[in-house]
């Protein structure tokens, strides 16, 4: 069982992981010009109000003091309080998640969902026409930027056919999921086509392979080789391509959050940026860097139960 | 496996297709789309628009701003008194109930006054500072004595800010009730709050107007991109949405399901002159540059023909607005001449931008047209705006266009920043005059309207000739509704009258 040792041993290394990143998001939110104050007050902020409001969330102490208190709350479990909303940022960030979550979970599994099939055609055709239509469709895919496709989606779905919701989240589990069908094709219309490319390029690897002519000789009919035996191996690439993508995909739904509305992590981090709510950016971008860590780390371990050749 | 995808695939399908039917909103229930989400439910705790839209649908205030926006109207006072000397005011609280069915009484009038002047976390203080006491002398009888007489007192009393709260609700936990309100004097109560998502609001049966509330709630959704809040409402998933940009007017007037509501509003913009810059100290440089600048041709392209060209600092339809103010004529070939006289003739410019603000950008690129015709360089430097906000307050900037909406309806609070030589430099713009300075101290105790009326068009006059800005355009509010909706109305204040809304 020593090949799973890494378990063990991988999450110490988060530890600075995580530090360095609460350092770098600490500074850097509060290197961009601007006041929370004075922003929260908007155009009649008066300087004795400023001041107010400024020792009341302790920004007018020097910032390695308030980085000290920053850890300090944070080895208590808590992340300070939002200036904009006046709640403990965690309560706010709980309320939020669950659509973010939702949103990544249906994107990645949409886009396997498309990647598959569109990679298995071209693979079993590479070099024929059918190859070169899953290349210039994927080549679309990557063009169109997400929020333009996504306004599209809407124009088609729910303005002229009327099917589906143009925006927002449901309270219940259908209405949710009707409403994450249009924000997850649009991620995953992007997401699939590098996908595609990567699963496309394993399956032909695994195609000439010697368990796929070993396989051949055995009688085995090419549907069969391909299914058991090309598909299977071609995944592990693709679960590392995928873990490697999450900061890109959790930059994505900041915007598609924005174009359907769906009141997730996305969008506070961008009001949050907008407003100077320091505590709520260090906040969310806390949480987005855990989930990265943590998503790699999964996937190692997903890698190394596929394939039992893989050591780490 | 094939198949057993594809049914998986009919079968997400066939549930979308079924769903699509419960989109649809109750009856009864206005449902609006709006950028932001709310913040908070303790009004004190707020200066934002989109909190103050919601403060008013459900909480009451002693004295309220009527429809047309320049005219005070009983709330919950039924009636009020001032004494001669300017400084007690005696108010009558209505008899009116809580949503939770406890009396509206003159304690917690009191109570919410003296909370807005002296909480930690409120955002008001200052403003009611001018209160030196507020208790109720009966249960029905507010009485509020000032530390100076205060000719706009009565108007501040009417912005959602200090709406009467139950004292009892708020003191059984400040952030509960900042929350949720368990109690609330208004129209509706606050049934639900989504986070980042809606405001659920219900009609209140306890409202002391309840008869004039045909809505049975009310869904404040936010949807921050402007194209999908159109699609929302073009679609029909939305009723109602604010924030019509105004390129978009033209193409949402030829839909025959929607009608462009286009209401009065007080937002004025201007472009603001740093009168600590070198050549700009001198008058008539900042005539020239006034000059140099064509209005109409701002309003035509930037908002589409919807604004008006700005002659005063106080909007059109405001009170004490002087309506028959100087106007400088467009004329670039006399603005070189005259800066030519007052030896700036190579003028150059440093104009801050707010970034990313589509409509601030066009005026930025016109302006700087406008101005080389009189032989003016300008230098755009586009910013973050929580960042040209610290700039304009360093004096970092030769010009920058900003704009203001009112919230009350007295012109003295936007005086008091703009011309106060108050301690925000006028307004970033740090303009001096010793008359004006007298005069906008002294309006703010004179409490005869007639004489009040001349000392405001005379401090109209005096800000134009000095040009302690460029007034450039005043601007409606444009919102969109579906054709079953009627009496959505914006007063020039910002406040929704959704008292008066029908959804049919």
């Amino acid at each position: 069982m020593h090949r799973y040792r890494f378990v063990l041993l991988r999450p110490l290394q988060f530890l600075p992981v995580i530090f360095g990143i609460s350092i770098i998001t600490f500074i850097l939110v509060r290197l961009i010009p601007g006041d929370p104050a004075r922003v929260l007050l908007g155009t009649r902020a008066t300087p004795t109000a400023i001041a107010n409001i400024r020792a009341q969330f302790g920004l007018d102490e020097p910032i390695w003091l308030q980085y000290f208190y920053f850890l300090r709350n944070l080895g208590n479990g808590e992340m300070g309080k939002s200036i904009l909303y006046k709640i403990d940022v965690l309560n706010l960030i709980a309320t939020r998640i669950e659509p973010t979550l939702a949103l990544v979970i249906c994107s990645v599994l949409l886009s396997i969902a498309i990647a598959v099939p569109m990679a298995s055609i071209a693979a079993r055709n590479a070099g024929r026409a059918p190859d070169h239509a899953v290349r210039i469709i994927s080549t679309f895919g990557i063009g169109f930027p997400p929020f333009w496709l996504g306004l599209m989606l809407i124009i088609l779905f729910s303005v002229k056919l009327d099917l589906l919701p143009v925006s927002g989240y449901g309270s219940t589990l259908g209405d949710k999921l009707a409403h994450l069908i249009l924000p997850s094709l649009t991620i995953a219309l992007s997401l699939s086509t590098v996908l595609t490319r990567s699963l496309r390029a394993a399956m032909i690897e695994g195609l000439k392979s010697d368990v796929a002519t070993a396989a051949r000789a055995r009688g085995m009919p090419e549907r069969i080789v391909f299914w058991r035996h090309v598909l299977p191996n071609s995944l592990v690439p693709t679960i590392n391509l995928l873990a490697v993508n999450t900061g890109w995909l959790i930059g994505g739904t900041v915007v598609i959050e924005s174009v359907f509305a769906l009141p997730g992590m996305g969008q506070l981090l961008v009001r949050a940026i907008f407003s100077r709510d320091y505590m709520v950016v260090q906040g969310v971008a806390m949480v987005f860097a855990c989930a990265t860590v943590l998503v790699n780390f999964l996937a190692d371990i997903a890698t190394v139960a596929a394939d039992p050749r893989v050591k780490l | 496996m094939n198949r057993k995808w594809k049914s998986i695939g009919f079968a997400a399908f066939a549930a979308a297709l079924s769903l699509s039917a419960s989109f649809a909103e109750a009856a009864g229930v206005l449902t609006i789309g709006r950028r932001e989400d709310s913040t908070t439910f303790d009004p004190i705790k707020s200066a934002q628009n989109v909190d103050n839209w919601v403060f008013s649908n459900v909480f009451d205030v002693l004295i309220r701003v009527d429809k047309s926006g320049t005219k005070l109207e009983p709330g919950l006072a039924e009636s009020w008194t001032v004494s001669d000397d300017g400084l007690t005011y005696t108010f009558k609280i209505r008899d009116a109930k809580f949503s939770d069915g406890s009396p509206i009484t003159a304690e917690d009038a009191a109570f919410s006054l003296l909370r807005i002047r002296d909480n930690e976390g409120s955002l008001w203080s200052d403003s009611y500072k001018i209160v030196e006491t507020a208790e109720a002398t009966d249960p029905k009888t507010l009485t509020v004595k000032l530390k100076t007489p205060s000719a706009p007192f009565l108007s501040t009393l009417a912005l959602p800010n200090v709406s009467v709260l139950s004292k009892k609700a708020v003191e059984a936990g400040e952030d509960a009730f900042a929350e949720l309100p368990t109690a609330s004097s208004g129209a509706f109560t606050v049934k639900e709050w989504r986070r980042g998502d809606r405001v659920i609001l219900e009609k209140n049966p306890n409202f002391w107007q309840a008869d004039r509330v045909k809505l049975d709630g009310v869904e404040w959704i936010s949807v921050p991109d402007d194209n999908t809040r159109m699609l929302n409402v073009q679609a029909g998933q939305l009723d109602t949405a604010i924030f019509v940009p105004f390129s978009r007017v033209e193409e949402l007037k030829k839909d025959a399901n929607l009608s462009v509501l286009i209401d009065t509003s007080t937002r004025e913009d201007h472009l603001l002159i740093n009168h600590e810059h070198g050549a700009l100290a001198k008058k008539e440089v900042r005539q020239a540059v006034d000059m140099a600048i064509d209005k109409k041709a701002i309003v035509d392209t930037v908002t589409f023909g919807l604004g008006t060209v700005a002659n005063s600092y106080i909007p059109k339809g405001s009170l004490y607005h002087y309506d028959a103010n100087y106007q400088y004529p467009y004329d670039p070939a006399k603005a070189k001449a005259m800066l030519a006289e007052a030896g700036a003739s190579d003028l150059s410019l440093n104009y801050v931008v707010n970034a990313g603000n589509e409509v601030d950008e066009q005026i930025a690129v016109l302006l700087q047209q406008q101005l080389s015709k009189a032989g003016i360089t300008v230098n755009l430097q586009k910013v973050d705006p929580s960042q040209s906000w610290d700039m304009l307050i360093a004096g970092d900037y030769d010009i920058s266009v900003m704009y203001w909406t009112n919230d009350i309806l007295d012109p003295d609070q936007k005086t008091t920043f703009v011309l106060g030589h108050d301690t925000n430099m006028n307004y970033m713009t740090r303009y001096k005059s010793d008359k004006v300075k007298d005069l906008v101290a002294a309006a703010r105790l004179e409490l005869d309207p007639k004489k009040r009326e001349a000392m405001y068009a005379e401090i109209q006059k005096t800000a134009k000739d000095d040009v302690h800005w460029v007034d450039l355009y005043y601007s409606p509010y444009i919102n969109v509704a579906r054709k079953n909706v009627e009496n959505f109305y914006q007063n020039p204040l910002g406040r929704f009258f959704l008292e008066d809304t029908v959804k049919n």
